[in-house]
């Protein structure tokens, strides 16, 4: 039986990422509101059958890289007041990743 | 294009407190999907369900309730998978209502199997 | 399939959930027992197991996740491995979860968390059972993740001033639970009694758990 093909990590717990505006259409799970926006990776979750293939009945896709991304919440919201510590974690794909750019 | 569910950070009312009860025909068609996307079936995933509602067009998103948009979701996706067609389900409906009764649709009930 | 009957809600952005009256639950009705019956008679389903699947998906509640968190309240070395692997930690009570990961996430005096499914309504159903509506309404999943402080106090929660807020979109495979903390003057408490004071709203992170000798739902 062929071994389910693996998109390789590039990333680790610690790294700054920004997620990418990918122009896919159909199921996504990468919200507009965090897109274009820059964190750091919390936790490397596992590797995962990718929802963009799943929910097309695809399930003999690869499966992909999924980390836990970390934001500061005024990052993501101008004007946001309560606390410059507060923060938003989210579960991110590899493929919508990328290092910052610099 | 930006999905009508993709609503995070959009400008929004107050939060409806109300709990609405959860209907045995609101269970029947979630354990529906759990069957039929098991893993001797795999009919309907919950991704495919997902994309369903998704795929809906705004109007019908909006004028359906939250398990009312799961089982047209549900219906949708077996009839793109060639399971059923809507006019075989509108033909069973009408056999079936002929000897239909409703159910208690309180949550406490448990109705007919 | 048409539809005769009327929806009493508005269309517009500001809408509270669609409910459906009691048209719209006599047509979901008959449309889910035509549903059952096509595919019965096409070999798919059988109703016993429509049953059986129905009394699994009643059977979580508020109660398993209750009982997860007074044990992580009483047992340090239990609470860190449930930190650490949360579907291992649910299972060594007894407790199976059906979703691929459960992520427990811990407030302390520093940090309170809130959970929320921003795309559609992500919960541990199978541990906290369904989610309540205002989980999968359009304003607390659009506004959550823009103003968590303005939403807590919509639920009567005041954070301190520097408690910082922890938000979590679940938005793909994990599955999140908030492990409260633990109320003060609960020192001489059974794990039973602990139980009793964790509420749902305070596993979602909308509320802290109830103070001893308080009444709830």
């Amino acid at each position: 039986m062929e071994k389910r093909k693996r998109i390789p990590a590039r990333f680790q717990v610690g790294d700054r990422v920004e997620v990418l505006d990918l122009k896919l259409e159909g199921h996504i799970r990468t919200p507009s509101y965090i897109r274009g926006k820059a964190g750091t990776v919390i936790q490397f979750c596992g590797f995962f059958l990718n929802p963009e293939d799943l929910s097309v009945g695809n399930t003999s896709g690869p499966v992909y890289p999924l980390y836990r991304v970390s934001f500061a919440m005024n990052s993501l919201w101008p004007g946001y007041e309560r606390s410059e510590d507060d923060e938003l974690c989210i579960e991110i794909y590899d493929h919508w990743l990328n290092p910052p750019e610099s | 294009m930006r999905g009508y569910h993709d609503i995070g950070g959009d400008d929004a009312g107050p939060i409806p407190k109300e709990e609405l009860p959860w209907l045995y025909w609101e269970k029947k068609q979630e354990a529906m999907r759990n069957l039929l996307g098991d893993a001797t079936r795999r009919l309907v995933s919950l991704d495919e369900l997902r994309h369903g509602f998704e795929s809906f067009g705004i109007e019908k998103y909006k004028r359906y309730s939250f398990y009312r948009r799961r089982l047209e979701a549900l219906i949708d996706t077996l009839e793109i998978k060639g399971v059923l067609t809507r006019e075989e389900l509108e033909e069973e409906r009408a056999r079936v209502g002929r000897d239909w009764e409703p159910e208690n649709t309180g949550a406490a009930s448990h109705g007919k199997t | 399939m048409t539809d005769k009957h009327h929806h009493e809600h508005k269309h517009d952005d500001h809408a509270p959930l669609v409910e459906e009256d009691d048209a719209g639950n006599l047509e979901g009705q008959q449309i889910t027992d035509a549903l059952q019956a096509l595919l019965i008679r096409k070999g798919l389903l059988s109703a016993g197991e429509v049953t059986l699947e129905i009394q699994n998906i009643e059977a979580p509640g508020t109660h398993l996740g209750a009982k997860i968190v007074a044990r992580a309240w009483t047992d340090d070395n239990y609470r860190q491995r449930l930190l650490a692997n949360g579907k291992d930690g649910a299972s060594e009570l007894g407790i199976k979860v059906g979703e691929a990961q459960l992520e427990v996430v811990e407030n302390t005096p520093d940090i309170h968390n809130l959970v929320v499914c921003t795309l559609c309504s992500c919960y541990p159903r199978s541990i906290l059972g369904q989610p309540p509506s205002w989980y999968i309404s359009k304003a607390y999943r659009a506004r959550a993740v823009r103003e968590p402080g303005a939403i807590l106090e919509e639920f009567g929660l005041v954070l301190p001033k520097g408690k910082k807020i922890r938000l979590h979109d679940s938005n793909a495979d994990l599955r999140y639970l908030v492990l409260p903390e633990r109320p003060p003057g609960t020192e001489t408490l059974s794990e039973q009694q602990l139980a009793e004071l964790v509420t749902r709203d305070s596993m979602i992170g909308v509320a802290t758990a109830a103070p001893p000798g308080s009444s709830h739902v």
